[in-house]
């Protein structure tokens, strides 16, 4: 061992060891930004999902009470005459055709009158925070300024929430037709993106051959992986909604309103998503189906398979689990993706259950957005309910995926 | 002997083959679709390429189309971002490669890959109920608008580091172990070996993460639309709204033009600079991997 | 004779289901006889099949989106999409794309639009249905302007860069404005009444922000005690609490300066449909008239003001001929 000139080495060994430690604990905190983050947003939402309301009724029951006695002791005849008399005929007609009034009990009767006459509203809510911590502020601020309303604590996420349409009122708002867009929507990609995505990844991987062409397709595909969503968007916009108008509307099926009939429907929809994850299916297929030892190819081989028996019956089966869990990660993405659809065009307000590909349609991201974007307080909340429903969607498919993943690979290892 | 032509055989080949042409088709779309609009935006007269690129001001209906605030309210945004998500994105990839203990990347793992999993419109949301509120109570009201560039750049900063974290540990993690023990050989302290010989080791797929995270900041839509306002505007501070691109985009196909109008057919001109712009990134990326990827044995 | 009997109450009784069948053809089965309107029909929503596709407005949408509430509400079990796009988007839709059956329309229709629209083979037919009071709205907290005159608008909305340009006495701040987007009807409205049909001076305007969502415009007003902007009245009422109206020449948007016209935004809100849409869509001329009878008891709750009782007939005899002899 040579001493290498003049310069002696130092070791600073206490002095690299503190500097050492300090930036491990800036590599923790980083990591930690991120959990944070994750927390702020999920905390967030659920400071908006849940709180303390005011309710009040727009009709005080107590006017609609007779002779000194209150709304809930009436008896049903004139629980009935306080209906007709506040309801619009057309209301009356619409309850008397589901069931006629004179057949409805009294506790039916007075729920009616409650809801339609007195119509309990939401006048002012408050975030989760605020109603744990400043619940006294918030009493005292009720008594002075709307003595006459109830406080109640309400969860803006119910069973409600997801059966009820769309509304103009926020109280009565609810994600159906949303959560309903989304599923269809998710059928078609899957439907389509699926079997085009796969395929291609087989012939990418087991029937092309080392040529320019493959080299473009292959290349090709990445580029597509990382184009920005919008651009999808567009894409759709001028080819499914315009140039295919007649196929994506129903007219070339005979489906559908001659009159207006246009593009803006649930296929294009579904179409333009499904263009949007194929890219990413294909590459999670191809890695997968890589990921298939050539021994097994082989062995197939030796025994007298075509390369379509071996695909089918061997390298299939064999990476089935990775491409399920890929394709469901990537229907995840296409759940969650707002832009494109504002582009091909999602409608406004949908209130009816979308009843074949070629309705219109809204998504529950789309919702959201829509909500966000309102001012008024009340629409924050429902959509940070919607948000969790969202959410929770996508935790049930990630956690299928990875529990499909792990079923089917355990059933490959033992049989 | 000589291979026996099976019919069933050459249809497959021919049907997975098409499955595999059809991605070329969608690039087609895209390009054609771009290109034809832009051509016809750009023949119309009103506009020239040059004025396009340089002029200062955008208000199509009153035929004034300089991309410069957009593009500038674009490149602040992914910028905020990238400072946020670029070095946090790279420690935490450190973290989890070099000093992280098993259980605690088992943690680690899945909450970057919720992080990851979030849809864009969520994020939206908290910067607009979350993180717009903070700042206008850190900074004040009255410097910081309710819609602002610096709100969503925080916003898409975070949604990106999921990615640039995952992509460098993957680059991280591809360094050979008897590299990082020479290191240790010699005497050097854990974060020497990082710092020194990993991330150097794995910088082309690490640099290849920055790259591709800036190309979806730029290409990040939803957060912008709720978060940095609706009016262009060419400033630099990021306490001020201005529309991005995307945002532009959505905010015009959100309402619904006619054919030949001078609005539709900007769109089509923003998507195709937007497209070539993300394009060459992704590009530019995957070329420095396989450029300067270092090949062990 | 018992069977000559039968016979006979069977005959009569095919007799007059064939007569019912008759005069309600179908598709009109909706049609009543008891109606709640002196001049229209009655209309049964339950009895009311198929869909209708509306856009347009964004300033109409709050209406549309309460009279649709209450059309279901009432037994409708078809489907209904109303599209907040704009009024300008709206008739795209109506004339050149033909892809809906109402327009609704916060200004009257250009004679452009009804050319586009005679060229696919539609004749539009106008409905008022309610007006407007245009609300230029401020800050809450914004105490130094509570009127201003056309002039002053004029020059806040287009040169003037900070408040103190356009009066010495206000604040040496910088206006922030917020206005709707150019397919906006509210925006062309405003255009012609305060600039003369000219859009440069208000698009080339310092800190302007544009978007077809009134709502993002009301965001915008309540995030600073400089900032101004204007749309329908519906979504001041709705935002009360957090944004200040001015009066324009001393004249505050109300009930009685609406219906007196002295408030100088007043404008009208239109709905657009064509004869053959109603005729061979029974359902919009349903909708339609279920609109025009019962809109001036919600109008005012959804913030507008009722139409005068001159254009309202107007559309109820519009609505009269155009259904004249289908059911």
């Amino acid at each position: 061992m040579n001493q290498a000139g003049p310069t002696v080495f130092q070791p600073h060994i206490e002095r690299r060891q503190k500097l050492g430690a300090l930036w491990k604990l800036l590599f923790l905190l980083s990591t930690l930004v991120g959990i944070i983050a994750l927390a702020a947003l999920l905390l967030t939402v659920i400071n908006d999902s849940f709180g303390l309301v005011a309710l009040q009724y727009e009709v005080d029951p107590a006017s609609l009470g007779r002779d000194g006695r209150p709304l809930e002791r009436l008896e049903p005849d004139e629980l009935r005459e306080i209906l007709t008399a506040r309801l619009s005929s057309g209301l009356i007609r619409r309850l008397e055709s589901e069931k006629p009034l004179a057949e409805r009990s009294r506790e039916q009767l007075y729920d009616l009158a409650v809801e339609r006459v007195a119509k309990l509203q939401v006048i002012e809510s408050w975030s989760l925070a605020q109603s744990l911590l400043s619940r006294g502020e918030i009493r005292r601020w009720l008594e002075e300024n709307h003595p006459e309303a109830l406080l109640k604590f309400r969860s803006w996420v119910s069973w409600r929430f997801l059966v009820q349409p769309q509304a103009s009122l926020p109280e009565k708002a609810g994600v159906r037709t949303a959560l309903l867009g989304s599923l269809w929507m998710i059928l078609i990609v899957v439907v389509v993106a699926f079997p085009l995505g796969v395929g291609a990844a087989i012939y990418l991987e087991e029937y092309a051959r080392e040529n320019v062409f493959t080299r473009i397709l292959q290349v090709n595909i990445y580029n597509l992986a990382g184009v920005p969503s919008i651009i999808y968007g567009i894409l759709g916009l001028a080819v499914f909604v315009r140039l295919l108008a007649r196929l994506t509307s129903g007219a070339l099926f005979g489906v559908g309103d001659p009159a207006t009939a246009n593009g803006r429907t649930i296929l294009s929809a579904g179409l333009t998503l499904a263009a949007l994850v194929l890219p990413l299916i294909i590459i999670n297929s191809q890695e997968a189906i890589r990921a298939v030892p050539q021994s097994l190819r082989y062995s197939s081989y030796a025994l007298g398979g075509t390369k379509w028996q071996t695909i089918w019956h061997h390298v299939l089966p064999g990476s089935f689990d990775r491409i399920l869990t890929g394709t469901i990660l990537a229907v995840s993405r296409a759940i969650g993706e707002t832009a494109p659809l504002v582009v091909v065009g999602a409608s406004t307000f949908v209130t009816l259950n979308p009843t074949s590909i070629f309705s219109k349609f809204t998504t529950l991201p789309i919702q959201i957005y829509q909500w966000t974007a309102r001012p008024q307080a009340e629409f924050r909340n429902v959509a940070a309910a919607a948000i969790i429903v969202l959410l929770v969607l996508l935790l049930a498919m990630n956690t299928a995926a990875i529990l499909l993943r792990d079923r089917i690979g355990r059933r490959r290892r033992e049989g | 002997m000589h291979k026996k032509l099976r019919l069933g055989e050459l249809v497959i080949q021919l049907t997975l083959l098409l499955f595999g042409v059809l991605s070329i088709l969608i690039t087609a779309g895209i390009v054609l679709t771009l290109g034809e609009e832009s051509l016809r935006f750009f023949a119309s007269g009103e506009i020239s390429a040059w004025k396009f690129f340089t002029a200062a001001k955008w208000q199509p209906a009153i035929g004034e189309f300089g991309i410069l605030p957009l593009a500038s309210a674009t490149l602040m945004t992914s910028l905020i971002a990238m400072l946020i998500a670029a070095p946090l994105g790279l420690f935490v990839a450190v973290y989890l490669s070099e000093y992280a203990n098993p259980r605690v990347r088992a943690v680690l793992k899945p909450i970057l890959e919720v992080l990851a999993g979030i849809p864009t419109v969520v994020y939206g949301y908290f910067a607009l109920t979350f993180i717009t509120p903070l700042l206008r109570s850190v900074f004040g009201e009255n410097v910081v608008s309710i819609y602002n560039t610096a709100s969503a750049g925080i916003a898409i900063g975070i949604l990106i580091l999921p990615l640039i974290a995952s992509m460098s540990e993957d680059a991280l993690g591809a360094v050979p172990r008897s590299l990082k023990e020479a290191a240790f050989a010699l005497g050097a302290t854990k974060l020497e070996t990082s710092l020194a010989v990993v991330v150097p080791a794995g910088i082309s797929g690490v640099v290849a993460a920055f790259i591709v995270g800036l190309s979806r900041a730029i290409g990040e839509t939803m957060i912008v639309a709720l978060a940095a306002g609706a009016g262009s505007a060419l400033t630099l501070n990021p306490f001020r709204s201005a529309e991005t691109m995307t945002g532009y985009i959505v905010r015009i196909s959100g309402g619904d033009l006619s054919y030949d109008t001078v609005d539709y057919n900007s769109i089509f001109a923003i998507g195709i600079v937007l497209f070539l712009i993300t394009l060459a990134l992704n590009i530019v990326s995957r070329r420095i991997v396989h450029r300067f990827r270092e090949v062990y044995e | 004779m018992k069977k000559i009997a039968f016979v006979a109450v069977a005959l009569l009784i095919a007799a007059a289901s064939l007569l019912t069948a008759q005069s309600m053809k179908k598709g009109f089965e909706w049609v009543t006889r008891q109606s709640d309107d002196p001049m229209l029909p009655g209309v049964n929503p339950l009895k009311v099949t198929g869909n209708i596709i509306s856009a347009g407005s964004s300033t109409v949408y709050p209406l549309s989106e309460r009279m649709v509430e209450r059309f279901k509400d009432e037994g409708y079990k078809g489907n209904i999409t109303v599209d907040s796009i704009g009024t300008g988007a709206g008739f795209e839709r109506f004339c050149v794309a033909g892809e809906t059956d109402i327009a609704n329309a916060s200004r009257a229709i250009k004679s452009s639009e009804v050319d586009s629209a005679r060229k696919i083979g539609r004749e539009p037919l106008e409905f008022r249905i309610g007006t407007d009071a245009l609300a230029v709205v401020v800050n809450k907290s914004n105490t130094f302007i509570t009127n201003v005159t056309k002039e002053e608008l004029k020059l806040i909305f287009s040169t003037a860069r900070k408040w103190s340009d356009v009066n010495p006495v206000w604040p040496k701040q910088d206006i922030l404005r917020f206005i709707p987007g150019t397919d906006s009807g509210t925006f062309d409205y405003f255009i012609e009444d305060i600039f003369g049909k000219k859009k440069e001076p208000i698009l080339g305007a310092a800190n302007l922000q544009l978007s077809e969502d009134d709502n993002v415009l009301v965001q915008g007003v309540e995030g600073s005690p400089y900032a101004v902007g204007f749309f329908g009245y519906a979504y001041f009422q709705e935002n009360k609490d957090n944004l200040k109206v001015l009066s324009i020449n001393a004249v505050a948007p109300s009930a009685e300066t609406v219906n007196k016209g002295t408030y100088p935004l007043a404008r009208p809100l239109f709905l657009y449909s064509t004869v053959k849409i109603m005729r061979e869509k029974p359902q919009v001329a349903a909708f339609l008239a279920f609109y025009l009878t019962y809109v001036n008891q919600e109008i005012r709750s959804v913030g507008y003001f009722p139409a005068d009782a001159e254009g309202l007939n107007k559309a109820k005899q519009n609505w009269l001929d155009a259904m004249k002899g289908a059911y």
